[in-house]
């Protein structure tokens, strides 16, 4: 029973571990990093409005998490004000909004606890299949789109003028991103989900040159992360998710130093 | 083979380009001079259709608005965006750098094709940049990075190239080059070049054609016909001494000149 457990949250985490790496490219490319940060913590307050109504499910806390990222990019390409203070402004108000509605409902210390820091082992048979779909639908999303968003992180004026729907991809990529964070929050909770959002790419860019390798590395290396780490909790009793954050630091500083002596 | 009419855009009540009326034939060599905040970069991008402010009168291309030009004739268009907006960090290498535009589905699983490389290797060779193919982008310098860009703008042979300060970084020694480059494209391609540009001597030597901008469009003609020391007083608001450079244009303006 325990290995059926460990077994399908191994594989639910890979899923959507690789999927996050691949976005996290661009993320780290186009040092949207903060945007990323804000997307992650804006499900925060449709997480906790969920556990409140009793409904459980992803429908809430994804519509929440959609509505808050196209803000954040809304106001990340077009606002007059600041990007940083843009995105840290929905960023508090649904951490706001989520603590004042979890202090509502019953067990709020757990239900914190719960979605800031994730919990492995309730991944659910549902969670299963709804991960593998978003994993084959984000994948052959950012896969198709790829080149596109390669120019779009190159020049965006460039990738206008070569007929790339710039606007239309923008916003569809962090709809897409706020999705897989969803999901893979109860895995690894909200704030451990922005480690996946830029340690893989940290990773590709000192171990590999070419764009390619770059991302292969980072999925590569968020693989490990997440197998290391849940056979390590297993063995040490100690959080999944947590575990799992420590050894992809822990790749990253061997990254770092293999950079070094290379170089 | 463009026309541009009454062409009006503001920002937040400040007007940033002026009842802008001009043609431009096809195959010529044009060069935009003005100083910094003069609108130079806003036309270039009416041009292309890139223009986020509101804006009043037309710009047209081939008889099309900018964004049905580009939806036609995408690819026949080469942008030399400025040097400072390019993302130089990206871990790409030279020679994808210069088929970055090739845009397909699934890009991430497919190679360039034996034409587009040769393609991408001529363009570099012409620029002069030919052995850093394989350098990643972001260990070229500023100058050798611009003559990569001029070799992406040729990748589909355009019919209309539009450069931004394409010689930012670039040695003197080169930027003679690069200019008779472009010169040669623009005769023997029948390619049509509009350039800003700051570099007064460089644009009054090569180009076929002169504007002169700020805010409002103060000359456009051939730099035969032009009065630079009055133009450059309305223009830069400055006194210039106007020097005469070699043999190669009576009226140019060189380095040697004194801005009083």
């Amino acid at each position: 029973m325990i290995w059926d457990i460990l077994i399908r949250a191994a594989v639910v985490g890979i899923l959507l571990s690789v999927l996050l790496s691949v976005m996290s490219y661009f993320v780290v490319l186009r040092k949207m990093t903060f945007a990323g940060v804000g997307i992650a913590h804006s499900a925060f307050g449709g997480i906790a409005l969920s556990f409140l109504l009793g409904l459980g499910g992803y429908l809430l806390p994804i519509v929440f998490s959609v509505l808050s990222s196209l803000l954040i990019a809304f106001m990340y390409k077009k606002g007059k004000m600041s990007e940083d203070s843009a995105i840290d402004v929905i960023f508090v108000f649904s951490m706001a909004f989520g603590v004042f509605i979890l202090s509502m409902s019953d067990g709020y210390s757990a239900n914190m606890l719960g979605i800031l820091f994730g919990n492995i082992l309730s991944v659910s048979y549902v969670d299963f299949i709804l991960s593998l779909f978003v994993f084959v639908f984000g994948f052959l999303f950012i896969a198709y789109y790829f080149s596109h968003f390669q120019l779009m992180s190159y020049n965006e004026e460039l990738a206008y003028i070569s007929g790339v729907r710039v606007d239309v991809l923008y916003y569809m990529f962090w709809v897409v991103l706020s999705i897989i964070i969803v999901l893979a929050i109860k895995l690894i909770g909200i704030i451990l989900v922005n480690a996946f959002l830029v340690l893989p790419t940290l990773v590709g860019l000192n171990l590999a040159k070419n764009y390619k390798n770059i991302v292969f590395v980072s999925m590569l290396s968020s693989t490990i992360s997440i197998i290391a780490g849940i056979s390590i909790a297993y063995l040490l009793d100690t959080p999944a998710g947590a575990t799992i954050v420590l050894v992809f630091i822990l790749l990253w500083v061997f990254s770092i130093a293999y950079n070094k002596i290379k170089t | 083979m463009i026309s541009i009419e009454h062409l009006t855009v503001k920002c937040d009540n400040k007007i940033i380009l002026d009842d802008i009326s001009m043609d431009i034939k096809k195959g010529e060599f044009v060069g935009i001079l003005g100083p910094n905040g003069a609108g130079k970069t806003t036309l270039i991008k009416a041009i292309l259709g890139l223009l986020d402010f509101p804006y009043q009168g037309s710009v047209k291309i081939d008889g099309l608005s900018a964004k049905e030009y580009m939806k036609i004739k995408r690819g026949l268009i080469g942008y030399l965006p400025q040097h400072a907006i390019v993302n130089w960090n990206m871990p790409i290498r030279v020679i994808d750098a210069v088929l970055i535009e090739n845009v397909k589905p699934f890009g991430l699983f497919l190679k360039h094709s034996k034409r587009d490389m040769a393609a991408a290797e001529h363009w570099l060779s012409v620029f002069g940049v030919a052995e850093y193919k394989d350098t990643y982008i972001r260990e070229l310098s500023g100058g050798q990075q611009q003559r990569v860009s001029l070799a992406r703008c040729m990748i589909h042979n355009p019919e209309l190239l539009i450069l931004d300060e394409p010689n930012t970084a670039i040695d003197a020694v080169y930027n003679a080059k690069m200019y008779e480059i472009l010169k040669e494209l623009s005769r023997k391609n029948n390619m049509t070049i509009v350039m800003v540009s700051h570099d007064i001597g460089a644009v009054t030597t090569y180009v076929d054609e002169v504007m002169c901008l700020n805010v409002k469009l103060h000359c456009h003609g051939s730099v035969k016909n032009i009065d630079f020391a009055t133009v450059f007083k309305e223009v830069y608001g400055k006194d210039m001494e106007i020097v005469i450079h070699g043999n190669q244009c009576k009226n140019c303006v060189v380095n040697k000149g004194s801005i009083r």
